[in-house]
């Protein structure tokens, strides 16, 4: 088991390399010349190469890419092109709105799906199960900016119960907090839910039809007890896998919603990176993401076994 | 000595006539999800090409007395803030849109299928290949095709070519499995023990036995590509603001959605429609197709 927990960690390595080198080909191959930026307007082809020179951009790629990562492995992230701050910085300012949105729309996610998902299969066939899908399909099918508008429009400027826009940090209050939470996380959360309740259902399917979930019917084990207690603690390794997968779906959506609900987190800094052409700005934020992913990835791999025993490595 | 033979007796009919029924209806009755997703699908089809002929006017043109109409006779989703016409704007939208998912499904599944093939025929390509595929899906896609646009210009082969990266490692993944598997088949093993060569192998026995699984695959891609799209332009990376798509009105509109809701809601609804059609279209032939599929999820 400790050795599969090494390995599994050891294999992660090789991949984030691989990320580590496309993000460092981003800034390499980026356009623009930072060297005659910094010389400016009255600068000699001398001067932008002795400039070029002592910032190390002559360098080869893969010695330039050594020291790179080596700077990155020490959590130094560059500066950036335009607010002059290091990424690191920049980065750690608007963590806690995605972290939060993130947070809150993963529970809410599971806490809706995995319940919807059960009720359809335990009424397979029956009109609980078509709506289910039906909505499944929906929710698979509407961007995320589009459902996040027709939230705020309708809870936030036609109801007025939520707030329309913006963020409340949680030092200011868990409430106010929560609030200002609510709207973006649904929108987020909506394909997400999608997703957990439709393989939900397919495992809980596919349990259901197994050996011993007759047995126990056969038995006189009660309906609910067979759901909960029989199936779906044998249906959690694919839910799980998906709710690790989906990950990236959820970083993806946050830049967006994050755009809609104008919150000042990390997608907010993508997209004002990108629009400045502020290539370490973007480059930071991939890594972070990345990292994130894979991390997510890892640690559900890792609970495979707890989740079933069977599994031995 | 001469046998001579008889014709056999007419069999009485025992089987009762089948229900006679239309192709078409037994079609619609069996797929019903095909249909309606296909459907839908040709109208925007039709939509798209056929735009010029739709009412509408040139949706670059700017009528700087006319910003942000409400929905009239006139203007039948109202103007935006330039005053250009939205009804014109969504429907030449659909072409941006429709050309995306098509180019990026198309493009991903054959590049991530010669991947894949690759990957399962030739031993020592596969881990290098496999690696750098696991490399690239580590990194979220729609931040992967953001990166991708920050080191381009915005133009629509660009967004098709950024959001094409994202979705290769996917197809390749889906086609080296299939390879791996149908390697073992006896009649592949029978191919080879009779030497008939490689890319024989591929073009008879597994090409065609990919078929399914990918075109359920790459309908879906396209569902990916047109939302990729619309968020990239949405949110200032996709295709440049001159050429009207459904992310580029709904990016323009987002200033000013809680005054003038409609510029986002038109596009908006257009967008969710297509992506709808083609997502209905992908789980009815994965249904037709891939009956295993179709049981686990």
């Amino acid at each position: 088991m400790l050795s599969y927990v090494i390995r599994r960690i050891l294999a992660t390595i090789p991949v984030m390399l691989i990320v580590a080198l496309f993000v460092f080909s981003l800034l390499y191959l980026a356009p623009g010349d930072p060297a005659a930026v910094i010389a400016g307007d009255q600068a000699s082809v001398a001067d932008i190469a002795r400039i070029r020179a002592s910032l190390g951009l002559d360098r080869p790629f893969l010695v330039r890419f050594g020291s790179w990562l080596w700077h990155v492995l020490h959590g130094d992230l560059g500066t950036s092109i335009f607010t002059n701050l290091p990424v690191t910085h920049m980065i750690a300012q608007s963590i806690q709105p995605t972290f939060s949105l993130m947070v809150l729309t993963l529970i809410l996610s599971v806490v809706v799906g995995v319940p919807l998902g059960v009720i359809a299969a335990a009424r397979q066939g029956s009109w609980i199960d078509r709506s289910v899908m039906l909505m499944a399909v929906f929710g698979f099918s509407t961007p995320v900016f589009v459902i996040g508008y027709l939230l705020a429009y309708l809870f936030g400027l036609e109801l007025n119960w939520l707030p329309v826009q913006g963020f409340t940090p949680i030092t200011q209050g868990f409430w106010p907090f929560l609030r200002s939470l609510i709207l973006p996380s649904v929108a987020l959360g909506m394909i997400y839910i999608a997703l957990i309740a439709r393989i939900t259902r397919a495992t809980m399917l596919e349990v259901l039809s197994q050996d011993y979930v007759r047995t126990a019917r056969a038995k006189g084990v009660g309906e609910r007890s067979i759901l909960l207690l029989h199936a779906l603690k044998n249906a959690a390794v694919p839910v799980v896998t998906v709710i690790g997968l989906g990950v990236g779906l959820l970083i993806g959506g946050a830049v967006v919603t994050e755009t809609v609900f104008a919150i000042p987190g990390l997608g907010r800094l993508t997209t004002d990176a990108i629009l400045r052409r502020d290539y370490p700005v973007i480059q930071g934020v991939v890594l972070l993401f990345s990292l994130t992913y894979v991390l997510v990835n890892l640690i559900v791999d890792l609970l495979y076994t707890v989740f079933d025993p069977r599994i031995r490595y | 000595m001469s046998t001579t033979y008889e014709a056999a007796p007419e069999l009485p009919e025992v089987l009762a006539e089948p229900r006679k029924r239309g192709r078409i209806a037994t079609f619609i009755r069996r797929h019903p999800t095909i249909v309606a997703g296909g459907g839908l699908l040709t109208i925007m089809i039709l939509v798209a090409l056929l735009a010029p002929w739709l009412g509408t006017v040139d949706p670059t043109a700017i009528k700087p007395w006319m910003r942000t109409r409400p929905p009239s006779a006139e203007h039948w989703f109202g103007t935006d803030m330039l005053g250009r016409d939205i009804y014109s704007r969504t429907i030449y939208g659909a072409r941006v849109s429709l050309i995306v998912g098509f180019a990026v499904a198309l493009l991903s599944s054959v590049a991530g299928t010669a991947l894949g093939l690759v990957s399962g025929f030739v031993r020592w390509l596969d881990t290098p290949i496999m690696r750098v595929m696991d490399g690239l899906m580590a990194i979220p896609g729609i931040l992967l095709a953001i990166a991708l646009m920050a080191l381009t210009q915005g133009s629509v082969t660009n967004v098709v070519a950024a959001i094409t990266v994202t979705q290769i490692p996917q197809v390749a993944r889906l086609i080296r499995g299939v390879v791996l598997s149908l390697r073992e088949q006896p009649y592949v093993e029978a191919a080879i023990a009779s030497g008939t060569r490689t890319p024989m192998i591929i073009w008879r026995h597994i090409l065609p036995n990919t078929l399914a699984a990918l075109s359920v695959q790459a309908t879906y891609i396209c569902a990916a590509a047109m939302i990729t799209e619309a968020i990239l332009s949405f949110i200032g990376a996709g295709t440049p603001p001159t050429i009207p798509s459904w992310g580029n009105i709904m990016a323009e509109g987002r200033s000013l959605w809680q005054v003038k809701p409609f510029i986002v809601f038109f596009p908006a609804a257009f967008l969710s429609v297509t992506v709808l059609a083609v997502n209905l279209l992908g789980d009815g032939l994965r249904d037709a197709l891939d009956p295993r599929m179709a049981k686990r999820l």
